[in-house]
């Protein structure tokens, strides 16, 4: 099922209006500077069987029902940057997250994403959503479509403007493929939930004068973990089986093979963790640095339980 | 996002004739990007999938979103691009970007090239990688994606590559400003020219700003390990001033680290990553010397031209 919600349509079927609350309840949980009181686990599913990578990795956390309960209304949010080898988030394990929140018992699976139709076609994506008969939301570039989320903690945002149509949701599970990026070197999972926030908004994570103020090289960055202060998502589940490790985020270019994917609820451990699989040092990744000086993860992987294994 | 008709394609052109315009030229004398695609026989095996898509300015975002930054800071104009499908059912994708100037597309080529790929004969210079190729020419660049490392998608890309080739008719040199590299034990294909700070971030972060408003920089790497930056602000004074700036932040952060050397007239610091970073001042130009030790990092920047 493939829709595109344009501003009256959206509003004809109510579904922007109301519903502030469920969203501020389970998604919008900044936990700056909380004390971790167990280390973070990071699963790592190793093999060229993407979906079965998909579910050890996932598996390697405990129940999926912890982050998926029956009932749940479930939002994912893939990577469909375009259809250059490395740059999206396979299809196959979209479809191994989409088969354990079924399992699970969601009562409703989504894709939720303001990118063009065309993406989700050139990536295979749509073809899964369709095959697994699970809803893809696609919403214009209106800002109608998005809601201010305040972020009282911010360095550098302190307004998020989310897609307002995650508000129906209880559970937003990330989805990120790992990549070089010609921004800011790396891109994972703290990146990726600007899929939630509106192009516009985006937009102003590229400061106009960036290049003659010192103050704004960083600014992008920033802007990323202040995002991510405002959103939390019940998993994060990152394609690390073919990834582009130069001239991304879009490619072509070199490609790397770790075929891993990588599961957890920690966004820091995880991209320290994606990093250095292609020679990146974490706290040289300012995004990453900052986020874990904010208090939305751990960047030491010392600290952090890391569970490999291959799927059989 | 403009989608390209074939169908208006003669009432355009007619137009055009009538109204004394060339309907292959663009608004600045360049030609339209729809005329540098290969029809139908310019590459044998090889047809037109679908329409062309063009994008021009901004909406370069729509097209490339979350990485159409480093094309504007080079200067982006337009980009095309067109799908092919070959009859054993291979595909490729063909991207022609409209830089601002040669000196721009010779940069995003210089960027987009991983280093590792093999030199072809197209444009002014190409670079065959694993499964796909760049090269450049004039003010543009052109870029062929296949979706597998096939010989037959790769010859693919090399028979659409000259077709686009054989279309183009501005010839550009690269800017001068790379023969600053010394030549000898230089890896030619790591040679990334660079406008801005987000190349230059990609290429060699100095986390800070402050003194690199540079109009035009160059990296390459050698043979030895070491690699040499050379950063042209224009002016004797303007490198000058630049260079303190540069200098104070380097003093004041926390990634880098003055360290003494061989050579005490030549600034050095010990840089995150465990390298070695020697600076030195020539006319308008500040050389940036990266080595594993200090005396490699000392000598590889007193090599600068």
């Amino acid at each position: 099922m493939t829709r595109t919600l344009g501003r009256r349509e959206f509003i004809k079927t109510g579904a922007g209006a109301g519903l502030t609350l469920a969203m501020a309840r389970t998604l919008a949980a900044g936990s700056a500077k909380k004390p971790l009181t167990k280390p973070s686990v990071v699963g790592v599913g190793i093999g060229e069987d993407y979906a079965k990578a998909t579910a050890k990795a996932i598996g390697l956390l405990g129940s999926f029902k912890t982050f998926v309960p029956k009932g749940s209304r479930v939002a994912l949010l893939p990577n469909v940057q375009s259809r250059h080898p490395g740059s999206f988030t396979k299809p196959e394990i979209l479809r191994a997250v989409i088969g354990l929140c079924k399992k699970a018992g969601a009562k409703e699976i989504s894709c939720l994403s303001w990118q063009p139709v065309k993406q989700f076609e050139d990536t295979g994506l749509k073809a899964v959503i369709e095959s697994e008969g699970i809803g893809l939301r696609l919403f214009e570039k209106d800002e109608s479509l998005f809601r201010a989320v305040p972020i009282p903690k911010g360095v550098a945002l302190k307004e998020a403007r989310l897609l307002a149509a995650l508000d129906e949701y209880d559970r937003l599970i990330n989805m990120p493929i790992t990549k070089d990026h010609a921004g800011n070197k790396f891109t994972g999972s703290l990146k990726n939930l600007m899929g939630l926030n509106s192009p516009a908004s985006n937009r102003t994570f590229h400061k106009p004068n960036w290049k003659t103020d010192p103050d704004d090289i960083a600014h992008l960055d920033q802007c990323i973990v202040d995002l991510n202060m405002a959103v939390k998502p019940a998993l994060n589940v990152v394609d690390a089986t073919e990834i582009l490790v130069s001239n991304g985020p879009f490619g072509p270019g070199q490609l790397m093979r770790p075929e891993k994917v990588v599961a957890g609820t920690d966004r820091v451990a995880i991209d320290a963790y994606c990093a250095g699989l292609w020679g990146l040092k974490p706290d040289e990744i300012v995004q990453i640095k900052r986020a874990a000086g904010q208090g939305l993860g751990e960047i030491d992987l010392l600290k952090v339980v890391v569970k490999e294994e291959y799927y059989y | 996002m403009k989608r390209l008709r074939s169908s208006l394609v003669p009432a355009v052109l007619a137009c055009l004739v009538l109204g004394g315009a060339w309907a292959g030229q663009s608004g600045d004398g360049g030609p339209k990007l729809a005329s540098l695609l290969p029809g139908s026989g310019d590459a044998q095996g090889w047809s037109r999938d679908g329409e062309p898509q063009e994008y021009p300015g901004q909406e370069l975002y729509t097209y490339i979103d979350g990485g159409a930054e480093i094309y504007h800071e080079y200067g982006f104009r337009a980009v095309i691009v067109q799908d092919f499908e070959s009859a054993a059912g291979k595909s490729v994708s063909l991207e022609i970007f409209e830089m601002a100037d040669p000196g721009a597309a010779y940069g995003m080529f210089t960027f987009k090239r991983s280093g590792q790929g093999r030199s072809v004969p197209l444009g002014s210079a190409g670079a065959l990688e694993d499964y796909y190729l760049n090269f450049w020419k004039g003010r543009y660049v052109v870029t062929l994606t296949g979706f597998d490392d096939s010989a037959a998608t790769i010859a693919g890309l090399l028979a659409l590559g000259r077709a686009v080739d054989a279309k183009m008719g501005e010839t550009a040199e690269a800017p001068g400003l790379v023969a600053a590299l010394a030549g000898e034990g230089l890896k030619p294909g790591s040679v990334k020219y660079l406008r801005g700070l987000l190349g230059l971030n990609n290429v060699y972060p100095f986390y800070t700003a402050r003194g690199l408003a540079f109009t035009a920089a160059v990296k390459g790497d050698y043979e030895s390990g070491a690699s040499l930056i050379v950063l042209d602000y224009g002016s004797a004074q303007a490198r000058a001033s630049a260079w303190a700036d540069l200098n104070a932040a380097l003093e004041n952060a926390g990634r880098f680290k003055r360290t003494g050397g061989p050579d005490a007239g030549v600034p050095l610091f010990l840089d995150g990553q465990g390298r070695y970073a020697a600076f030195r001042e020539t006319g308008d130009r500040l050389a940036v010397g990266l080595g594993a030790n200090p005396s490699a990092a000392i000598a590889i920047a007193a090599q600068a031209r």
